[in-house]
């Protein structure tokens, strides 16, 4: 057995301290094929003089060169041929940004299937109590977003007696249908089965709010409950205080707090952090988050804010071993949250902006790329 | 949120507005007209108060020290009485004497529909202002990385001239809630946009026919370094233009991409790069980022652009004996690269800038394939070439000359990439004079 499959069956998801060695022994595995696989992963740790049986101890994580994930958007990475891969995801982004392409081989599958299974079940996701489901997200059709295909995914965590999603084709694309969720909600809270609301934060929030502003509300059944991710993005300006999202939840629907989730998870390092009952993201066994000074990019100690590192030996098919985000957080150290996980959580404050940054230059940039292929030049 | 009838409102309920919002802008249009006085009264009060200090602590959000004076001093003088009244004058000056059959003269345009860029802090807000001094009703869609600025300052003008408040309606809708920008659209007379090619293919789909587009494009600058650049006389220009590279983090149309040498010569041009590295590294260690934010997408795209380097290097076949087409010299946040092409192009921004060989005579060839893309030349030449490099530069399709330390400079009474925007947000009527012995009716 690998050194990954040893880590992803890892009974409690939550012992990173007891995960250490396993942990890197997967990332040495895992950066080895990729060093021998991927071409221009080969050339980056080559340029920084890295190799990967450097990679000996925990400490060692911190210096494998890591791929912004601007990197990524702008370089499809792969160390398989596409055969060999079972699923392509997408970032999501606006498309002048581009976006990231995830290859998924079946190992990896595997790997997130047990993940998932283990990070879901103490929290009641799983279940064989069938339900109904309200997507505030895209339809799996016709989108190649991990944020949609993860979505979907999740609506086989208990059987679907129906699907509403919030957002509606249209001809220029999709928009948030607030009123037709309003409706559906309203409609769900005379049946006997449970329903459970997933996707963004911020289109839930709106339609919540719209309900209220109505003067409605229901009682879903027990068993209801709320699963929020894929961050606030252009909405963040209007991001409410984490009590008054849950109050609210609590009164227009009467789901209590503690069924109200939320996930933090990238398509460059598709680990599920899932909130727990105090509402922290603490590490799971298969992930390690290492945070950077956004000024010299050096690790810096727990408690300081600055670029959030992820790393996870999870999938071979693209080296995303290790990914620096463009997340701003602190790792807080584990050990006294009231839930009674160990392991240490992280805390999301903002984002640095890169695909907010344009500039009139970047623009006049896309327009000369054209010129460059015909080979001008002296 | 929204801002409309001087006041704030959750975004949520946009629908309702965009839904009321012909009716209302045919309502004020038909009753009011927005006078120009009042325009500039309120621009100008405003300006004063910013340089009062009033808006410090917001401007503090934006940047720090030597920044955050140089954007209170900009704002304060491009709102000044005497800055738009030049403007006024220079940009629309009377179209027509007075005694002819008819009379001329600059009306608004109607209803502006402005597409704001968020590269520049308050630029939203700029546009914005242009539309109100050339008495346009403006509706403003904020870009994403708006964090309420926009609002702030409309607002602030509309506690100075309540009327300002009845032809502004602003909206931070995302560019992809095609529907809401298509009911934009549709009221508008003239599209302002701030883009390139992308940016106006999605604006052309939404603009009904007959919509007068106002593009206003992206572009490049670069610096022409001319004759023996190791004598005294350079150093100080070339310390400039190391001191505009790290001030305006490239990230302006006008902002040195590029530093072109006139010479044929590889070897000269990886001197050159030596030469400028350490100048350029002192520059950029007098201006290091100035918020966490900053520092953290500075060094991202550093890195970036290392890895670049590394898997461009590891792309050229070794046995081919060819050798690599880009060298980087990497220093303390800054790097320069010397490139075999000599063709325009954006840098990685931030202090990176790149070295390229253009020789006088290829220099009109070269770069007329991108005159519509190029703005700003800081031109480094003995006085003795001034005249006649800046003159090619111009025949080449350059838009501004400058010294290399001036490139993103404003200069009074300036045109913007070749154009007066003033005077693309006003159509020129024409209404026939009517005289006592034409009849009674």
């Amino acid at each position: 057995m690998g050194a990954r499959e040893k880590l992803f069956g890892w009974k409690d998801p939550y012992d990173t301290e007891g995960t250490e060695e396993v942990f890197t022994a997967a990332m040495r595995e895992n950066a080895a094929y990729s060093y021998a696989h991927c071409p221009e992963y080969r050339a980056v740790l080559d340029d920084q003089g890295f190799s990967p049986e450097d990679l000996r101890t925990t400490e060692d994580l911190a210096r494998l060169p890591f791929l912004p994930t601007a990197f990524l958007k702008a370089h499809h990475l792969f160390a398989m041929p596409r055969s060999r891969m079972l699923i392509r995801a997408s970032s999501s982004g606006t498309s002048g940004a581009g976006r990231s392409e995830i290859g998924l081989e079946p190992g990896a599958l595997a790997a997130g299937a047990r993940m998932v299974v283990k990070i879901a079940s103490p929290r009641h996701i799983l279940s064989a109590m069938p339900c109904h489901y309200v997507i505030f997200g895209y339809p799996p059709r016709g989108t190649s977003t991990a944020a949609a295909k993860t979505a979907f995914g999740y609506t086989f965590l208990a059987p679907a007696l129906s699907r509403t999603y919030a957002m509606r084709k249209t001809e220029g694309g999709y928009v948030p249908d607030l009123n037709g969720a309003v409706r559906a909600l309203v409609r769900l809270g005379k049946s006997p089965f449970p329903t459970r609301l997933m996707g963004f934060p911020s289109y839930t929030y709106f339609a919540l709010k719209r309900m209220e502003e109505r003067g409605l509300s229901v009682r879903l059944p027990a068993g209801s409950s709320v699963m929020l991710g894929g961050g606030w993005k252009q909405h963040w300006r209007e991001r409410p205080e984490k009590g008054e999202l849950y109050a609210l939840i609590r009164r227009t629907l009467g789901i209590p707090e503690e069924a109200v989730m939320e996930s933090y998870g990238a398509a460059e390092h598709p680990i599920l952090y899932c909130d727990c009952p105090a509402h922290r993201f603490h590490v799971p066994v298969y992930s390690r988050v290492i945070i950077r000074d956004p000024w010299t990019l050096e690790p810096l100690p727990m408690g300081k804010i600055g670029l959030v590192n992820l790393l996870t030996p999870m999938i071979f098919a693209t080296p995303v071993l290790s990914v620096l985000t463009d997340d701003l957080g602190i790792l807080h150290p584990g050990g006294d949250c009231t839930c009674g996980k160990k392991s240490p959580w992280l805390e999301i404050i903002g984002r640095a902006g890169m695909e907010e940054i344009r500039t009139c230059a970047a623009g006049a940039e896309a327009l000369l790329a054209g010129m460059r292929e015909e080979g001008a030049g002296t | 949120m929204i801002f409309a009838k001087s006041r704030r409102w959750p975004s949520s309920r946009q629908d309702e507005f965009l839904s009321g919002l012909e009716a209302y802008i045919n309502r004020i249009r038909s009753e009011k007209t927005l006078d120009r006085e009042r325009v500039i009264r309120a621009l100008d009060s405003l300006g004063r108060r910013i340089a009062a200090g009033e808006f410090d602590k917001r401007i503090a959000s934006l940047a720090a020290g030597e920044k955050a004076e140089r954007y209170k001093a900009m704002a304060a003088r491009s709102l000044s009485r005497a800055y738009v009244e030049d403007r006024i004058r220079r940009e629309l000056s009377a179209p027509e004497e007075e005694n002819g059959p008819v009379r001329t003269e600059w009306q608004p345009l109607g209803t502006l529909f402005h597409i704001a860029a968020g590269n520049m802090d308050g630029l939203p807000a700029l546009s914005a202002a242009e539309g109100l001094v050339t008495g346009n009703f403006n509706i403003l869609k904020l870009p994403q990385a708006d964090d309420g600025l926009t609002v702030e300052i409309l607002s602030a003008l509309c506690d100075e001239e309540p009327d300002i408040g009845d032809f502004v309606a602003v909206f931070d809708t995302p560019s992809s809630d095609t529907a809401a920008m298509l009911k934009m659209a549709a009221l508008a007379d003239g599209i302002v946009f701030w883009g390139g090619e992308e940016a106006e293919r999605a604006v052309r789909t939404m603009a009904p026919p007959g919509v007068k587009l106002i593009e206003w494009g992206h572009r490049l600058g670069f610096a022409y370094v001319s004759g023996n650049w190791r004598e005294d006389g350079f150093r100080e220009e070339l310390e400039g233009l190391a001191e505009h590279i790290a001030v305006t983090g490239q990230l302006l149309c006008s902002s040195a991409q590029v530093v072109y040498l006139n010479t044929a010569s590889m070897e000269e041009a990886e001197d050159f790069a030596a030469y400028f590295l350490p100048l350029l590294e002192k520059a950029s260690a007098r201006h290091p980022a100035s918020d966490m934010g900053e520092a953290a997408v500075r060094s991202i795209r550093a890195r970036v652009g290392r890895l670049e380097a590394a898997v461009r290097r590891a792309e050229k076949d070794p046995d081919s004996g060819g050798v690599s087409d880009r060298v980087r010299l990497d220093g303390a946040g800054c790097s320069v690269t010397v490139c075999r092409d000599s063709l325009p192009e954006l840098s990685p921004l931030y202090g990176s800038v790149l070295v390229k060989r253009l020789p006088e005579r290829q220099l009109l060839p070269v770069l007329r394939r991108s005159a519509g893309k190029l703005q700003t030349a800081g031109l480094v030449c003995p006085l003795c070439d001034r005249e006649r490099l800046t003159e090619l530069l111009i025949r080449a399709g350059l838009n501004r000359v400058t010294r290399a330390a001036h490139m993103s400079d404003v200069f009074p009474g300036e045109a913007h990439d070749g154009e007066y925007p003033l005077r693309r947000y006003v159509r020129a009527v024409n209404v026939e004079r009517i005289r006592p012995s034409d009849g009674r009716v």
